[in-house]
């Protein structure tokens, strides 16, 4: 039995979350990559890499409809046991169609897998509780995987890249893209980054969250926000940690001005290291802090980012 | 346009769920509400019939009386009509539960003498977030579907919808009828004024009886997440202090 791989390309490149599927993959079955797109053959070949075979299919055209309608093809051709697709935006859009298409069913947010007993865990109320689910038997199993929750595979022997080609039919085409707006220039790898800074309503006013993202930069981090602080506006929504914003794994966590809130919590718990600096002592963040700081952000992390700039010889 | 709602009633999300002695979530003494994301769907359909008329019906499944009240505060917040699909959906699973909707979609339909133009849920239910019944939903009607929609217009051939993107969003045209799922747009869902709440109590719901559709993921069980150990607390009178114990730290683990 076969385990297909939604390979998601981002700007040439594969897509973090999606070299953490392909290890999960291996674990469950044959695993067979897919990548869909035009201009993709540095991606197929570097999947290719990691001794996974490779179904390329040239699309000059990518959009959920079209991609929907090639997974659907690819598995009526290769019959999978499983479809997998990282969690992001993209993969989450894409796995519930792909199931109902099939008759098949559908696992969102995946963080752990007992393949021996084909049981499977995703969080659910904000996190605090696990559910484990099985698959009936007969079905197509299509899963999304959350980030960070399986390590990276390492590359292998080279493995095989099949181009096919599908035509799509017209009516297969329903939503047109007209525009894309891009409000946000930024680049930001919070899933990959190694140290995250966040700040939350406690940082008070735009200045105060400047003071994040100052020690952010010393740090060589990246910079997150909860909820409230995307809502105060003193940073974008593509920097939001937590329940409606990325799940991070960095080595150091920093939370600044922030309570805790369980949708935030959920995001951060993977990180190796957690310190968090707030002024309640009861603040539930705490709960989860490797080293809590007690204190107002405006007082501590001023002389902080003073000390980290004297050991960095700033 | 005439534009159906589905909702979700779910326990509040302030509220931290744990595991019961049953080793179940207890959630049967947190207040329900309508789902966040539901009640910007339902502000999204009104501000569009406020604006070039037609008709908001809203709908739920569950339990009749449960649910009732979630209904009622839609119908305040400006729903003409409501539906109630009386089920059990404990335990049912997003296969089912879509087969389920599809079903009281087509019953509601039979009862207005009308199709629904547009279908709108909220992009992810704050207890299972899952994400997928309204995918789900548009195949099985196998009608277009947008996910994350933060705003839509009707052309005279044409639905024209906007989808949050990472960095922005994209301008999606479409036919209808459609699905969309929808996130936070630029606004907030109102408060319904006490008038609209008080007429809106005496609002007469029909209850449509529904059969329950096959589960294809069984639970076989839930768990708590690992815990995390509190570690060390720094608590000074003065910033410099708590720092310098913190750099400390720190450095030893090699952190910085």
């Amino acid at each position: 039995m076969k385990t297909l791989i939604y390979i998601e390309i981002e700007n040439g490149n594969i897509q973090n979350g999606s070299l953490e599927i392909m290890s999960l993959a291996k674990t469950l079955s044959d695993p067979c990559a897919v990548v869909i797109g035009s201009d993709v053959d540095n991606a197929s070949d570097a999947v290719s890499a990691y001794g996974i075979p490779v179904i390329e299919v040239p699309c000059d055209k990518v959009s959920d409809d079209a991609e929907v309608f090639i997974l659907n093809q690819i598995i009526k051709d290769e019959k999978p046991e499983y479809v997998l697709f990282a969690g992001t935006l993209k993969g989450k859009d894409l796995a519930p169609r792909v199931a109902a298409r099939n008759d098949g069913a559908c696992i969102t947010d995946v963080i752990k897998a007992d393949t021996e007993n084909g049981v499977f865990t995703r969080p659910a109320f904000g996190g605090t509780v696990l559910e484990n689910l099985k698959f009936s038997a007969d079905t197509l199993k299509v899963m999304t995987v959350r980030s960070g929750s399986f390590e990276k595979l390492t590359q292998g022997e080279k493995a095989e890249v099949t181009k096919k080609e599908y035509a799509l039919p017209e009516d297969a085409l329903k939503v047109i893209l007209k525009d894309s707006v891009k409000e946000i220039s930024e680049k930001v790898d919070l899933e990959g980054a190694n140290v995250v800074i966040a700040g939350g309503r406690g940082m008070g006013s735009k200045e105060g969250f400047a003071m994040v993202e100052e020690l952010a930069s010393l740090l060589g981090g990246e910079v997150g926000a909860t909820r409230a602080a995307v809502d105060e506006e003193w940073t974008t929504r593509i920097h939001q940690v937590g329940q409606s914003g990325k799940n991070i794994a960095p080595k150091l966590y920093i939370a600044c001005g922030l309570s805790g809130a369980m949708q935030h919590v959920s995001g951060i718990t993977s990180s190796g290291f957690i310190v968090a600096i707030n002024k309640d002592e009861d603040a539930p963040i705490f709960d989860v802090a490797d080293l809590g700081i007690v204190g107002r952000c405006e007082d501590i992390l001023p002389v902080l980012i003073d000390e980290i700039k004297k050991l960095k010889g700033l | 346009m005439k534009i159906l709602v589905l909702i979700k009633q779910v326990p509040d999300d302030v509220v931290k769920v744990s595991l019961s002695d049953e080793k179940t979530p207890d959630i049967k003494n947190i207040e329900k509400i309508v789902n966040a994301m539901d009640t910007y769907a339902m502000e999204m359909a009104v501000r569009e019939m406020e604006a070039n008329g037609g008709e908001v019906v809203v709908a739920s499944i569950g339990d009749k009386d449960e649910i009732r009240p979630s209904l009622v505060q839609e119908i305040a917040v400006g729903a003409n009509r409501a539906y109630i699909g009386n089920l059990d959906v404990s335990g049912a699973d997003e296969a089912a539960l879509s087969a389920e909707l599809l079903s009281f979609i087509r019953k509601i339909e039979e009862q207005e003498g009308s199709a629904f133009d547009l279908i709108l849920t909220g992009k992810e239910s704050t207890d299972e977030i899952s994400s997928q019944v309204g995918a789900l939903l548009a195949e099985k009607l196998s009608v277009p579907f947008v996910s994350s929609a933060i705003g839509f217009t009707k052309t005279d051939a044409a639905l024209i919808v906007k989808k949050e993107t990472e960095e922005g969003y994209d301008v999606l045209e479409t036919t209808l009828p459609a699905v969309l799922s929808v996130t936070k747009p630029e606004y907030d869902p109102r408060y319904p004024s006490l008038k609209n709440k008080m007429k809106a109590r005496k609002a007469e719901i029909p209850v449509i009886e529904l059969e329950k559709a096959e589960n294809k993921v069984t639970l076989t069980g839930y768990d708590e997440p690992a815990k995390r150990e509190a570690g060390v607390k720094i608590k000074e009178k003065e910033a410099q202090d708590a720092v310098q114990k913190a750099m400390a730290i720190l450095k030893e683990a090699r952190l910085v």
